[in-house]
């Protein structure tokens, strides 16, 4: 039974895990997929399903660095030795588009630290700050207006019934379609990539925080007109500190939701940013630069919401999950 | 007093934020502007590069600007005037003028020579082994004109085989798959398909129809009517470009400022240029004159729009001569 009680002690229903069990279980979510992938990369007997080719031999249209399914290699490797010529070599090898760990984490490093190979050309870290200002606007003009909408959506039923049929509706268009139009409107620059940010999160943080206003214990409100709060009060003083923590909360994931659209909304207009690296890189191919670049999207999206969630515990210490610690 | 200062400094971030949104918004051109061209990547257009980077425009006194798009983008531009000009295929021109956005072909860059082909799988030996088999490009583009040029020549039409249309860059799958007996494609996909499917050949490419696709400048008519002067000092820079890029001695120099445009090493980059002929000015000037036959700008734009409207690609063929105006070989 020793065992069983084992596994219990890891699988209490909604029980907070010691701080060391959460700091294990944290890392393991990240190691289980690299060792995953470095199984699949650096073990050949897992899956390699090509033939690298080191010494093309005799084989008139084998090259060297081609990479070639194993059947047809072997054919060319048996056609050669039963005509006594010279035969090809090559070792086992993944496609082209799964680069091995170590090849992505050389091509994180270099591409940071090489100089731009053009004249005027950018940084790694200049192409980010790019990506990253494209984001930061479209974030930030899409909450000046979604956070009041919302508010007030979730508040009073009349301004929900005006707006969020249509939102519903608009929600449902896919940003990206927006690209040619928001070209013709707002020029080839940031204005279109801004937009397209914009269009692709305000919908969604209308309804998203509508809801969370909506879950406001109704008590507290009722408290509040009992002892005779003005309406601008009754937003100001109960309405939003009440559902300051859960907004919070959606904004962190409507960020998120916001660097989703980055790609896309890159696409559009002059090519720029992060995106205009990895469309280039992919077209030749190079995917090791292309998984960095990935990566690199991936830790500042994290490193953000880690910061954010950090504050948030600081800011809103009274509210914890209700988890049995 | 602190909350004071706080909303006074956030209202200005607000107000300067606005402020310069409207200048990223705004983008009205006058004459004291620079003139603005949108370019994407492809040889002929790249070269361009070489001019930028050793600041040849300037020096002719020439106030321009250019943009780096996706190609489909940089047409897009173009189409909601927001650039005054932009390089792309004659047949493309003639698209993006169906569509309402008039253009002038006014420089021609180069014609692809050899990087727009036909790619036929192991056994496939020419385009006359294609009958009754299946053939995959993406339907409409230019190498869907090539297949249908490369038919023409073998004295075949297009009804002997079978059209599947595949994206440009799904096509090396595609082949390598097996149902088709060729692909029409280009580069850089034409190089990964002949890797990826051990065997294959090309059965014919742009190299043996020279002409069939220029690649040009196209600007808006407008700013060719008001900026003539301006216009036509491109042709020097041109010219400038087309030597440096072909002589063997700065060769190497120009390889190395293209190849960094698209993040290339020279060797890689070196590849895709043998296949897109540089066309001098003289060589321009030539193709200027009007003719039948893909010699001609003029004939290769006709054989173009007898394709787009047959592919129903727009409905009403295009009057050909007011796309083209030989201003700056003048």
């Amino acid at each position: 039974m020793k065992s069983f009680s084992l596994l219990s002690g890891w699988f209490g229903v909604r029980q907070e895990l010691s701080k060391e069990r959460r700091t294990i279980i944290g890392w393991a979510s990240f190691l289980l997929p690299i060792l995953i992938w470095c199984a699949v990369s650096y073990l050949p007997f897992i899956w390699h399903p090509l033939v690298l080719v080191e010494n093309i031999g005799d084989v008139d249209y084998f090259q060297e660095g081609m990479r070639i399914e194993k059947t047809i290699f072997k054919e060319e490797f048996e056609n050669m030795q039963s005509n006594g010529k010279k035969v090809p070599q090559g070792i086992p090898a993944n496609p082209i588009y799964l680069p091995a760990p170590h090849e992505v984490a050389k091509a994180f490093y270099t591409a940071f630290t090489t100089p731009p190979a053009q004249k005027d050309g950018l940084w790694m870290h200049e192409s980010l700050w790019q990506s990253i200002k494209v984001i930061f606007w479209g974030f930030v003009i899409s909450s000046l207006f979604g956070v009041p909408l919302g508010i007030l959506c979730g508040t009073y039923s009349v301004v929900a019934r005006l707006f969020e049929p249509f939102i519903e509706f608009f929600r449902y268009l896919p940003a990206p379609a927006f690209g040619a139009l928001m070209v013709a409107v707002l020029g080839i620059y940031d204005g279109p990539k801004i937009a397209i940010i914009v269009i692709g999160t305000f919908f969604q943080q209308v309804l998203v925080i509508s809801n969370t206003t909506r879950k406001l214990d109704y008590s507290l409100i009722e408290a509040a007109m009992t002892l005779g709060t003005s309406k601008w009060k009754l937003l100001h003083h109960v309405v939003i500190p009440g559902i300051l923590p859960n907004l919070y909360l959606d904004m962190r994931i409507l960020l998120g939701w916001a660097w989703t659209y980055l790609i896309v909304a890159e696409l559009i207009g002059t090519s720029s940013g992060i995106t205009l690296f990895i469309t280039q890189q992919a077209r030749y191919q190079h995917f090791e630069n292309v998984y960095a670049a990935i990566f690199i999207i991936g830790f500042i999206g994290l490193g953000t919401d880690l910061f954010l969630a950090w504050l948030g515990r600081r800011m809103f210490r009274w509210d914890r999950p209700a988890n049995k610690v | 007093m602190f909350f004071n200062t706080k909303v006074s400094s956030f209202k200005k971030l607000i107000l300067t934020a606005s402020l310069s949104m409207t200048f990223a918004f705004s983008n009205t051109s006058h004459a004291a502007e620079p003139l603005k061209v949108a370019y994407s990547d492809w040889p002929g257009f790249v070269a361009w590069q070489v001019a930028i980077d050793k600041g040849w425009f300037k020096e002719a006194g020439l106030d321009i600007k250019f943009d780096w798009f996706d190609y489909g983008a940089s047409m897009e531009a173009f189409a909601a005037g927001k650039v005054d000009g932009v390089f792309v295929t004659n047949g493309d021109a003639l698209v993006v003028g169906s569509g309402g956005a008039k253009n002038t072909m006014i420089l021609i860059t180069d014609y692809s020579n050899g990087n727009d082909m036909i790619i036929g799988k192991p056994g496939v030996k020419s385009i006359k082994d294609l009958k009754g088999k299946k053939v995959g490009t993406e339907l409409g583009i230019v190498d869907h004109l090539l297949l249908l040029d490369g038919l023409e020549k073998a004295g075949m039409k297009e009804s002997d085989i079978t059209l599947v249309n595949v994206k440009i860059n799904d096509t090396p799958q595609a082949l390598a798959a097996g149902d088709l007996a060729a692909i029409g494609v280009f580069e850089p996909s034409a190089s990964q398909a002949l890797k990826l499917v051990p065997g294959s050949k090309p059965i014919y490419t742009s190299a043996q129809s020279p002409g069939l696709i220029y690649d040009v400048l196209t600007v808006s008519p407008a700013s060719l009517s008001s900026r003539k002067e301006d216009w036509k000092k491109l042709i020097g820079v041109w010219g400038k470009v087309v030597t440096y890029i072909n002589d063997p001695k700065t060769q190497a120099d120009a390889v190395k400022i293209m190849s960094a445009r698209d993040g290339l090493t020279p060797a890689e980059y070196k590849k895709f240029m043998k296949g897109t002929r540089l066309l001098s000015v003289a060589e321009g000037k030539a193709a200027y004159v009007k003719a039948d036959g893909l010699k001609s700008l003029w004939g290769s734009t006709k054989n173009a729009d007898n394709f787009n409207v047959k592919n129903a690609i727009y409905k009403e063929p295009q009057d050909i001569s007011n796309y083209i105006d030989p201003v700056l070989y003048k």
